[in-house]
């Protein structure tokens, strides 16, 4: 307990608080530049399980954010999670550290050994979000919603019983509005000041203690931070909070399928659904190489792989054989559904 | 939709088809040679009407046809039974995996000289390379598809078993493509098809038929005769029957045989055709669009074509686009793309079956174009 003295001795931890850390679990989802932050925090907190969930390889353009990543870990394109977990492990034996190189989705979640004390939104996609927000509604598990691009980020504590994700946006934004971090580029004082937040949030939820009501908000380069307040009730129309409905739990998500002998993935979409291939060739302009829009389609290249969607979103990914890294680059760059 | 997909596996089924399966679930519920009662007889009834249209089919009697899960079953059953160790095998490049991966597997189990006819530069096979290679390599098997299930290039089935024959080697043909659409009665020793695709039936159902040659069991088990022995029975056609048979499939299987009887399957194959060829002239006035098949009448209604702009799959999603079902891809055929030049990304594939209107032709062509 000696190396977490200092810790101990901010009043609302103490030894009983620390304890609670010790036995508490948190669920890390997505192992960028907010999961890597996140975990470093909570691991070295002596939170007692920390799991981490990626289902990306470390690239060199992540390096600059994303710490517990080292030049080898990109040379070696070692998943995400299987990276950090290894670093963490060397700050702190005490704390058992799981990676699952996986997609969070429902499935996954379904195969969790136990549930978690508390869950951390490390995503870069709103799918997976809303996937998050309905399970852990349904099983009464608080979560702890981040995000961060350009020099801005937010954050939100969403607790069992509401207001949820839901109330505040029914239907996930569309990606192409939102923006990512390929697109709009990321500060890492961004991150930092919104799993700051983040984390001190989470630890409070192990701890037992009131958390923040509101949204968290920054803008590191304008020196602008704040809490944003919402409604302390869930909405009145929320499926969710409301009418007991998790819609993102019985929902397809996209499947992807290596197709035949090619080195090559399809996504495919839910039937009806439909994109607007010009918003996202105007998004990607500039950013991605080689953005072609025909009257059937719209290819780009990146990441090292080449891309084409088609007007129901359906999307081959050429240069790539993993369904998994072929759905991060299609939630990365195209990112509907 | 507009299905172009028939070399898979046909779509719709006629409603006979559904009926007669629905009947075998509503009415029947047990298989032949598995009891006594009325039930029983009427299963049994149904069945050997089932083998007795196949023999027709084929030229053969009904108590030399056994049906299997599918043709994947039968060709690997009858491969494995005929190919002794050291023996030699002729196949072609046109090959299924259900033909090639058998074959490659018993070639490093039994120390098979395993030898494959190329394509000639029509794409096609002649009688005078099935000669050589039979002279050469003297095997003892030739083993061959009907038609191409990537091109349609269809070949002459009967003078390969005539020469087949004259040189003393067992023949297998493999009538996949072509059951329900071509003349099977070619003097193969052995016919194996499936019955899902132009015949019409529903999926879990294929046969061997043979011209009165023996083989050995290669799965054992219960076959509702003999039963009180522990010994397999080795008398066709219950000795490659072992395990409960899929008796719902046999009644489609009887019901499909009978709605598309000889006549209809001539017809069949004729609008078939028509359609292929419609479409092969539609497409390849699109720019970009190269055929890799033989043109003209005599082929299989199935085509493939690639382009030059856009990868195989790319065509697909953008027919898919358009609620046009097509193939795309390698078309389990590992040895033909090599000789076709398509080894990279395959071909899309368009087999139509014998309804298909030019609206619906100019659609598939609109979508791409």
């Amino acid at each position: 307990m000696e190396r977490y003295s200092r810790q101990m001795r901010v009043a609302g931890v103490g030894p009983e608080g620390q304890r609670r850390l010790l036995a508490s679990r948190a669920l890390i989802v997505g192992c960028g530049a907010l999961g890597t932050h996140a975990a470093t925090a909570l691991v070295r907190a002596g939170v007692g399980e920390v799991e981490l969930v990626d289902r990306d390889i470390v690239e060199w353009s992540n390096l600059q954010r994303q710490i517990l990543f080292t030049e080898a870990d990109a040379r070696d394109a070692v998943p995400k999670a299987v990276a950090a977990a290894a670093h963490l492990r060397s700050a702190n034996a005490d704390c058992r550290v799981t990676a699952h190189v996986a997609d969070c989705n429902v499935e996954f979640l379904a195969h969790l050994a136990s549930e978690p004390t508390v869950v951390l939104d490390g995503t870069d996609n709103f799918a997976t979000r809303y996937v998050l927000n309905d399970w852990c509604a349904r099983h009464a598990v608080p979560w702890i919603y981040a995000g961060a691009v350009g020099t801005e980020g937010a954050a939100m504590v969403l607790r069992p019983g509401g207001p949820c994700l839901r109330c505040l946006w029914p239907e996930p934004p569309r990606q192409a509005d939102v923006g990512n971090c390929e697109t709009a580029g990321i500060l890492a004082p961004a991150i930092a000041a919104v799993v700051a937040f983040q984390v001190a949030e989470a630890m409070k939820v192990m701890l037992g203690a009131d958390t923040t009501r509101g949204v968290f908000t920054c803008d590191v380069w304008r020196g602008q931070y704040g809490v944003l307040p919402v409604a302390s009730a869930p909405a009145e129309d929320c499926v969710v909070c409301r009418g007991r409905a998790f819609p993102a739990l019985v929902g397809e998500r996209p499947g992807a399928v290596t197709l035949c002998g090619r080195d090559a993935v399809q996504i495919d979409v839910p039937r009806g659904a439909s994109v607007d291939l010009d918003a996202i060739a105007a998004r990607l302009t500039g950013i991605a190489v080689d953005v072609v829009r025909t009257a059937h389609l719209l290819r780009f290249k990146a990441d090292g792989c080449r891309f084409s969607v088609f007007p129901d979103g359906r999307t081959l990914v050429f240069g790539v054989h993993d369904p998994l890294r072929a759905r991060a680059l299609f939630d990365r760059w195209v990112g509907v559904a | 939709m507009i299905y172009l997909d028939h070399a898979a596996t046909s779509f719709p089924k006629p409603p006979e088809v559904l009926d007669a399966v629905r009947r075998w679930f509503s009415e029947v519920g047990v298989s032949a040679d598995r009891g006594d009662g009325p039930h029983c007889q009427d299963a049994r009834v149904e069945v050997a009407a089932a083998r007795s249209l196949v023999a027709d089919l084929v030229g053969t009697k009904s108590g030399l046809v056994a049906f299997h899960s599918g043709a994947t079953e039968s060709l690997n059953l009858v491969l494995r039974a005929l190919l002794r160790p050291g023996d030699g095998v002729v196949a072609t490049a046109f090959e299924h995996s259900s033909v090639a991966r058998p074959l490659v597997t018993l070639q490093k189990e039994r120390d098979l000289r395993l030898h494959v006819i190329p394509p000639d530069a029509d794409g096609a096979l002649s009688v005078d390379a099935v000669v050589t290679a039979l002279a050469m390599h003297r095997p003892a098997v030739f083993v061959f598809p009907h038609a191409s299930n990537v091109t349609g290039a269809c070949f002459d089935a009967a003078a390969f078993c005539d020469v087949a024959r004259r040189a003393g080697v067992v023949t297998v043909l493999d009538a996949c493509q072509t059951a329900g659409l071509f003349d099977l009665r070619v003097g193969a020793d052995f016919v194996v098809a499936s019955g899902h695709k132009a015949l019409l039936g529903p999926p879990g159902i294929g046969f061997v038929a043979s011209r009165e040659r023996e083989l050995s069991p290669q799965k054992q088990g219960g076959t509702g005769s003999s039963a009180a022995l522990a010994e397999h029975p080795t008398r066709w056609p219950y000795a490659f029957e072992a395990g409960t048979p899929n008796t719902p499939a046999i009644f489609g299987l009887a019901a499909a045989l009978r709605y598309r009887d000889a006549v209809a399957r001539s017809a069949a194959l004729a609008a078939s055709v028509a359609n292929t060829v419609a479409l092969a002239e539609a497409l390849v006035r699109l720019p970009g669009v190269s055929l890799v098949a033989p043109t003209g009448h005599a082929r299989a209604p199935v085509l493939s074509f690639v382009h030059a702009d856009f990868d195989p799959a790319e065509i697909g999603a953008m027919l898919a686009a358009a609620d046009i079902h097509v193939r795309t891809g390698f078309h389990c055929a590992p040895w033909l793309h090599r000789h076709l030049g398509t080894e990279l990304a395959g071909t899309v594939r368009v087999s139509p079956g014998p309804d298909l209107s030019p609206a619906e032709i100019a659609a598939v062509a609109a979508a791409i174009g």
